[in-house]
């Protein structure tokens, strides 16, 4: 099959609206967007939390959390099959090659990208927002929503880069997920499964299916930053 | 006169740079002052210790004769003690908002929030900027925003850093004209400045920062 063949094939599928194509595309958006939901609210609190106070070891945790950014997924995917196979400490859930497996692991991937990426946002705002807070009598939750609304966009981006991150990861979906078709079968795991088997359409077209949410996600975080240089512009 | 806040021994230090060492540091109630002394001298860091937003030792402190300890900061100065930054920042939200943070950080009653903010408005002089985008403001009106932030707290001790710095023309003549009628409301003032036009107003009294200790004159 050449090139053009397989593409216009993706096309072909894109417009025959194939629901297996389809299904592959929800599975990966509900397991992607549930574990990023799952993760933002505590992997924010947590970059606040060790960017907006002193305590000891904080710059190894710093450190810890910048460097879980560079983790491999299937390093991940392979500490996750471990503890929930059924002879790990999570075997009883049965989350192995499920939906709450693969979430699981998105979760776990994306809580690095989210504590790094809040924590360098919360380090980079101006001090007085937390410290005027503390004088007007703010509690400590108060002062972290006032500070946090004040990094929205580095927090927005943040999730955005976290959900970049989980949507186009293949080695812990694979290995936690097992590639399940109808059931854990997501983008990136069908791509590897399609193009091993010869099938370049599918693969196509699920890969342009990425290429838009990149650019999408992309487009939206330029967004952001620019109203992020306008309201600084205003300061 | 009774007084308001009392410390002894207040020591702060830098590394090993001792900035202040104040044998004795008292405010009466409802009374003005002036923190005089040359750049560096500590005049706003003591201002920030005053309100628990930077560290320092005391051997005693009592507030409005209750003994206190200054570490952690109590909670009974927390909400009696306000502070405005000598560039102090807005948040991202609405200039009525701004003013009333601390009310709502207190838990107040929304229709007492806005009976406070419409007061504090009309106070500050900025009822025109109700809708306006907190990050537009200028120098003067930041500060008079800041001063009506910190008034609808009625604070019993309020410390203002340089409330002039960096104002000129008739933004200054704003900012001063109200620091009267925050003195006449009935809270002890301290304002760390080297406007003479602030030192100069009536009933306020001096004290200077030299060498690391207080002189009061």
């Amino acid at each position: 099959m050449s090139l053009l063949d397989a593409i216009g094939g993706a096309f072909a599928l894109f417009l025959s609206g194939d629901s297996a194509l389809w299904r592959i595309i929800w599975i990966s958006l509900k397991t992607s967007l549930t574990g990023l939901a799952l993760a933002t609210p505590p992997a924010v609190v947590l970059g606040y939390a060790i960017a907006a106070h002193r305590f000891p070891g904080r710059r190894i945790a710093i450190w810890l959390a910048q460097a879980a950014l560079s983790l491999p997924t299937v390093l991940i995917g392979l500490v996750l099959y471990l503890l929930l196979s059924r002879a790990g400490p999570l075997g009883s859930l049965h989350w192995l090659f499920s939906q709450p497996g693969v979430v699981a692991g998105q979760f776990v991937i994306a809580m690095p990208v989210l504590v790094a990426f809040t924590l360098a946002a919360v380090q980079a705002a101006d001090p007085r927002y937390a410290e005027t807070a503390i004088a007007h009598g703010a509690s400590s939750w108060r002062v972290m929503a006032t500070v946090l609304h004040e990094v929205r966009f580095g927090v927005m981006a943040a999730i955005i880069s976290g959900f970049g991150r989980v949507i186009s990861e293949v080695g812990c979906a694979l290995m936690v997920g097992g590639n399940i078709a109808g059931e854990t079968r997501t983008i990136t795991t069908a791509i590897a499964l399609e193009t091993s088997k010869g099938d370049f359409s599918q693969g196509i077209a699920l890969g342009m299916v990425l290429v838009a949410i990149a650019l999408l996600m992309n487009g939206a975080l330029m967004l952001l930053q620019g109203d992020a240089h306008m309201a600084r512009g205003h300061t | 006169m009774s007084a308001l806040l009392v410390i002894e021994h207040l020591h702060k230090q830098f590394g090993a740079r001792h900035l202040f060492d104040i044998e004795h540091f008292s405010l009466d109630a409802a009374t003005a002052y002036v923190l005089t002394g040359v750049n560096g001298a500590g005049k706003s860091t003591l201002l920030r210790v005053l309100d628990g937003l930077e560290p320092a030792e005391a051997a005693a402190l009592s507030f409005d004769g209750k003994a206190l300890a200054l570490a952690p900061y109590p909670g009974a100065m927390r909400l009696a003690v306000g502070y405005v930054h000598q560039h102090p920042i807005m948040f991202s939200t609405s200039v009525a908002h701004n003013i009333g943070y601390g009310l709502v950080a207190r838990g107040a009653p929304k229709a007492r929030v806005d009976d406070a903010v419409a007061q504090a408005m009309a106070w500050a002089g900025v009822e025109h900027l109700q809708a306006a985008d907190p990050a537009s403001l200028s120098g003067g009106e930041k500060q008079r925003v800041a001063l009506a932030r910190a008034k609808v707290l009625r604070p019993r001790l309020l410390l203002l850093d340089e409330p002039t710095a960096n104002l000129d023309g008739a933004a200054r003549e704003q900012v001063i004209a109200l620091i009267p009628t925050l003195i006449a409301a009935g809270s002890s003032v301290v304002m760390a400045c080297h406007d003479p036009d602030l030192i100069g107003l009536a009933g306020v009294r001096r004290l200077k920062l030299r060498d690391g200790r207080i002189e009061y004159r």
